[in-house]
């Protein structure tokens, strides 16, 4: 799987948390970061790992999401992982 | 201890109401003696599962919301659109069904009351709000997930605390208009509408705060319904308008309900000196318990001590007695009788605004304080409907040895009972409610003159 297509993948969980202002998601790059650019509520970023297990078929360990990071790159990353550990 | 002179008066009302599309509706609705009881599909899908399938409830499209299904938790709300654009998507975000109706119950009262931004958002400005129940939809989803599918805890999303906690509402409520004084929730069972109007006129009266946005809520739910209706306590066998018939003879149960009912309460001279529209005074506030050890059944003893706690310090009889009378075989005897106990049996009429439109369980108390605040401003008295036939024999334990109350049949207090709505002079209101527990509550409200 392509980084670009987790990228849009990413998008269109989050443009289904309605906190997040979608003018926001028009320019998301794997710099972008949750917290700092698109102002996502720290209480939605564990429904955003939850709907991303679900739409990319995978699921992380809770170690993995305690040491999340804050951008994207940093999800897309967990994503590219947890498909090659199978 | 009370602060010589400090009154309370209520200077704003709000809620969410079957049937209405808001609280001139909802007056109106209620003096043309209409019933806002539905057969609620929702619950008779269930067929042969459910015993009672009537409701005073309130859907999502009625209150303008639209619930947001979460993609991965078949029929989990995760959140909930607001199309009228009401309440921001953060706060919603926060709340269950009842919790966004507590909050533009919230939004209603404190404009009616016409508070600054400043005034709502002071230290002086408390919020009281409390449910019957927990916010039960969420949390059956999000358990059938984690226990039954053995899904991970975070499937259910991270707002399940927030939206189920027991004083969401008030917590919604705060959140939402920034206030900064006391912020909590009473809980009482079917008394907590009413219980938390009590408290937070202590709180204004007691010299704790100035402004206090109170009442009660019970946001709609099967969960709900089904938990009473396995207790074989609701009303069966009428059409949905004749289901909840309080004081009649062949009453056998009451009517689930859902809404919700926000006052604001201010200091009075304070209310005064800035010309706010005074919708009642606080006259007294008073609860006690029945002390019998029954958890269910209501005592004559425990509403003779309310009755004296209430009328006590005044000794001023109400024109209009606003009882709980949900239309349950032993509750509604009990509750007329020390009624007559009380007050005699003339000089004022008994109102059961649950006729109109069930019981609303956390939300009844608080709703039925704004039905008097309505006859207050009206100048009528609201009907008991489908009190058609009074007992005209002795209650059985009326017969019992040892029975000091009343000794007539609740058919000798027919002239109390109006079965229509009527206008006359109003200038007090006895607004009473209990819960499970043997707890009663009552507040008088008066009119400003």
């Amino acid at each position: 799987m392509e980084r670009q297509e987790i990228i849009d993948g990413l998008v269109e969980i989050l443009k289904t948390v309605r906190t997040i202002d979608p003018e926001r998601l028009k320019n998301v790059t794997e710099e972008t970061d949750f917290r700092g650019d698109l102002n996502t509520p720290s209480t939605e970023l564990i429904n955003i790992a939850a709907k991303a297990e679900h739409k990319f078929g995978i699921e992380f360990e809770d170690d993995d999401i305690d040491d999340l990071g804050s951008t994207v790159k940093d999800i897309v990353d967990l994503i590219l992982k947890v498909k090659a550990r199978g | 201890m009370q602060v010589t002179g400090r009154k309370v008066a209520v200077v704003g009302m709000g809620g969410a109401f079957p049937t209405c599309t808001g609280l001139d509706d909802f007056s109106e609705k209620l003096f043309a003696n209409k019933s806002l009881i539905r057969q609620w599909d929702k619950v008779a899908q269930y067929g042969k599962q459910i015993r009672s399938t009537v409701s005073g409830y309130i859907t999502e499209e009625e209150m303008g919301l639209e619930a947001v299904i979460a993609p991965i938790a078949e029929d989990y709300p995760e959140t909930y659109i607001d199309k009228l654009g009401r309440i921001p998507d953060a706060n919603l975000a926060t709340a269950d069904m009842g919790s966004i109706w507590a909050m533009l119950g919230a939004q209603d009262a404190t404009k009616m009351a016409g508070w600054s931004k400043s005034e709502i958002e002071s230290e002086q400005t408390g919020v009281v709000v409390g449910s019957g129940g927990a916010g039960n939809l969420i949390l059956r989803i999000a358990w059938h997930h984690f226990f039954q599918e053995g899904r991970k805890a975070r499937i259910a999303g991270s707002h399940t605390i927030d939206r189920t906690m027991f004083y969401r509402d008030a917590a919604n409520i705060s959140c939402l208009l920034k206030t900064k004084g006391v912020c909590e929730a009473i809980g009482s069972a079917c008394a907590t509408g009413l219980g938390n109007i009590g408290y937070a006129y202590r709180l204004i009266k007691f010299g704790m705060q100035d402004r206090v946005i109170a009442g009660g809520v019970e946001g709609s739910s099967v969960e709900t319904f089904v938990g009473f209706d396995g207790m074989m306590v609701l009303s069966k066998g009428f059409t949905p308008e004749e289901s909840s018939r309080p004081f009649d003879l062949n009453r056998n149960g009451f009517v689930c309900s859902f809404g919700a009912g926000i006052v604001a309460l201010e200091e009075y001279e304070m209310a005064k000196a800035r010309g706010a529209n005074i919708l009642g005074v606080i006259d007294e506030y008073f609860n006690n318990s029945d002390g019998d050890g029954d958890m269910f059944y209501p005592s004559f003893a425990g509403q003779q001590r309310m009755w004296k706690g209430l009328l006590n310090t005044r000794g001023v009889k109400p024109d209009v007695v606003k009882v709980h009378g949900t239309s349950t075989p032993a509750g509604d005897a009990i509750e007329l009788l020390s009624v007559v106990d009380a007050l005699g049996d003339s000089g004022y009429h008994i109102s059961a605004p649950k006729s109109q439109f069930g019981h609303m369980l956390g939300g009844a108390g608080s709703v039925e304080f704004i039905t008097a605040l309505l006859m207050l401003e009206n100048q009528k008295v609201l009907p008991c409907l489908n009190s058609s036939t009074l007992n005209p024999e002795l209650e059985t334990f009326q017969k019992a040895e040892g029975w000091a109350g009343p000794q007539n049949p609740l058919a000798a207090y027919r002239h109390l009972v109006p079965q229509e709505s009527f206008a006359k002079e109003i200038n007090s209101v006895a607004c009473l409610n209990y819960g499970f527990g043997g707890t009663n509550s009552a507040i008088s409200v008066s009119r400003d003159i």
